[in-house]
């Protein structure tokens, strides 16, 4: 049956239940990502979007973000200025660096640094 | 002259026109609604300026853009699937106009009337569980000075401190499973997420569980009340739900 009103939870936009007694916040971009950018059905676009470049910018988001304004509270602004100024920025930019780098050798069939060299 | 592109929200059926008409798009942009077979998509126009090829590599890297274009998204997705039946695309789906819509529909058409079938009159619930610091059992102490050095005794501590971690995180984990388990009951279906770390929830304490489960819309109390009561009985984890929303999770083609 689809004609029942919705329970008291799901007013649009109240994201909190109302019985949670201290509730979270509202949506974190976090979760809303974690929702559009990871889920829902995927269908050939005229418009292609490169999924190696979706999949980096989701460790990236994952890893890091709570939100726009949280992570600036948190110090953390890379996305707007220099990288350098932020530790853990530089560290995750420099791993985002050395994935980009591995795919592009691993697409370009040239992942041929004598194999698993893991010690 | 702008160029322009057909931003693909969610394809569904029973939506309201008015609902439609009523909710902007991206960079309010006016919804539409392309029907084909008794099926609608709900569609806005998209500058390619912005959202062509070349431009969504550059612009999904600027957070502040994705977190428009996301939180657009999410808002249009929850809007006509209020009262509706939908299954949501993944961001960015981007069509040349109208007709490649209806191209779409008709290449995929029973998939995805599989797919409305499975969702209908159901709604997504988002539980997480994070554990409680400092549950776990201090456990036995070792008896100090029983001759052997310092060195001795420190390893011991070492190991003691190894081990209650070890049964802290198998205490989690099965949390974690008794939880999902107990909820799952109460839902059609249920799926486990990755976890979210730390340092994107924000939280010092560890997610053990991101649970998604499908719920018909007439038992949604009965869950939030589910959710509510393990929470109240489980010391080692707070249980959070947030909810309703479209069937994100469970609308897949197979």
């Amino acid at each position: 049956m689809t004609q029942s009103r919705q329970p008291v939870t799901s007013r649009p936009y109240s994201h909190a239940p109302e019985y949670a007694s201290g509730g979270p916040a509202p949506d974190s971009l976090a979760d809303i990502l974690e929702r559009v950018l990871d889920k829902g059905i995927v269908i050939a676009g005229d418009i292609r979007v490169n999924l190696l470049d979706i999949e980096l910018l989701t460790i990236k988001i994952r890893l890091l973000v709570v939100s726009v304004d949280k992570a600036e509270e948190m110090g953390i602004d890379w996305w707007r200025n220099d990288p350098m100024l932020n530790t853990s920025a530089q560290e995750l930019n420099e791993e985002n660096r050395q994935l980009r780098q591995r795919i592009e050798e691993l697409e370009s069939g040239s992942g041929s640094s004598g194999g698993g060299s893991g010690g | 002259m702008a160029e322009h592109g057909r931003y693909l929200f969610a394809i569904g059926r029973g939506i309201d026109g008015e609902t439609v008409a009523s909710t902007t798009g991206l960079r309010t942009a006016p919804l539409a609604l392309v029907e084909h077979r008794g099926l609608q998509a709900v569609v806005c126009d998209v500058d390619l300026a912005d959202f062509g090829e070349e431009a969504l590599v550059r612009n999904l890297e600027d957070l502040r853009w994705l977190e428009e274009v996301a939180r657009g998204h999410d808002h249009v997705v929850r809007t006509v699937g209020a009262e509706a039946t939908i299954a949501p695309m993944r961001l960015v789906t981007i069509l040349s106009g109208d007709a490649s819509v209806r191209d779409r529909i008709e290449e995929l058409h029973d998939e995805l009337v599989d797919v409305l079938d499975r969702v209908d009159g159901r709604r997504e619930w988002s539980v997480k569980a994070y554990a409680v610091p400092g549950r776990e059992e201090p456990g036995p102490m070792s008896p100090r000075g029983t001759g052997s050095g310092s060195g001795a005794a420190y390893l011991q501590r070492k190991k003691e401190q190894a081990a209650r971690r070890r049964t802290a995180s198998e205490r989690a984990v099965q949390v974690a499973d008794e939880v999902h388990a107990h909820l799952a009951q109460h839902a059609v279906a249920g799926r486990r997420l990755q976890p979210q770390d730390p340092k994107l929830t924000g939280r010092t304490e560890p997610m053990i569980l991101n649970g998604a489960y499908l719920v018909d819309v007439e038992h949604g109390e009965a869950f939030a009340a589910a959710v509510a009561e393990i929470d109240g009985r489980t010391i080692d984890a707070t249980i959070e739900a947030q909810g309703p929303w479209p069937p994100y999770s469970f609308a897949v083609l197979e």
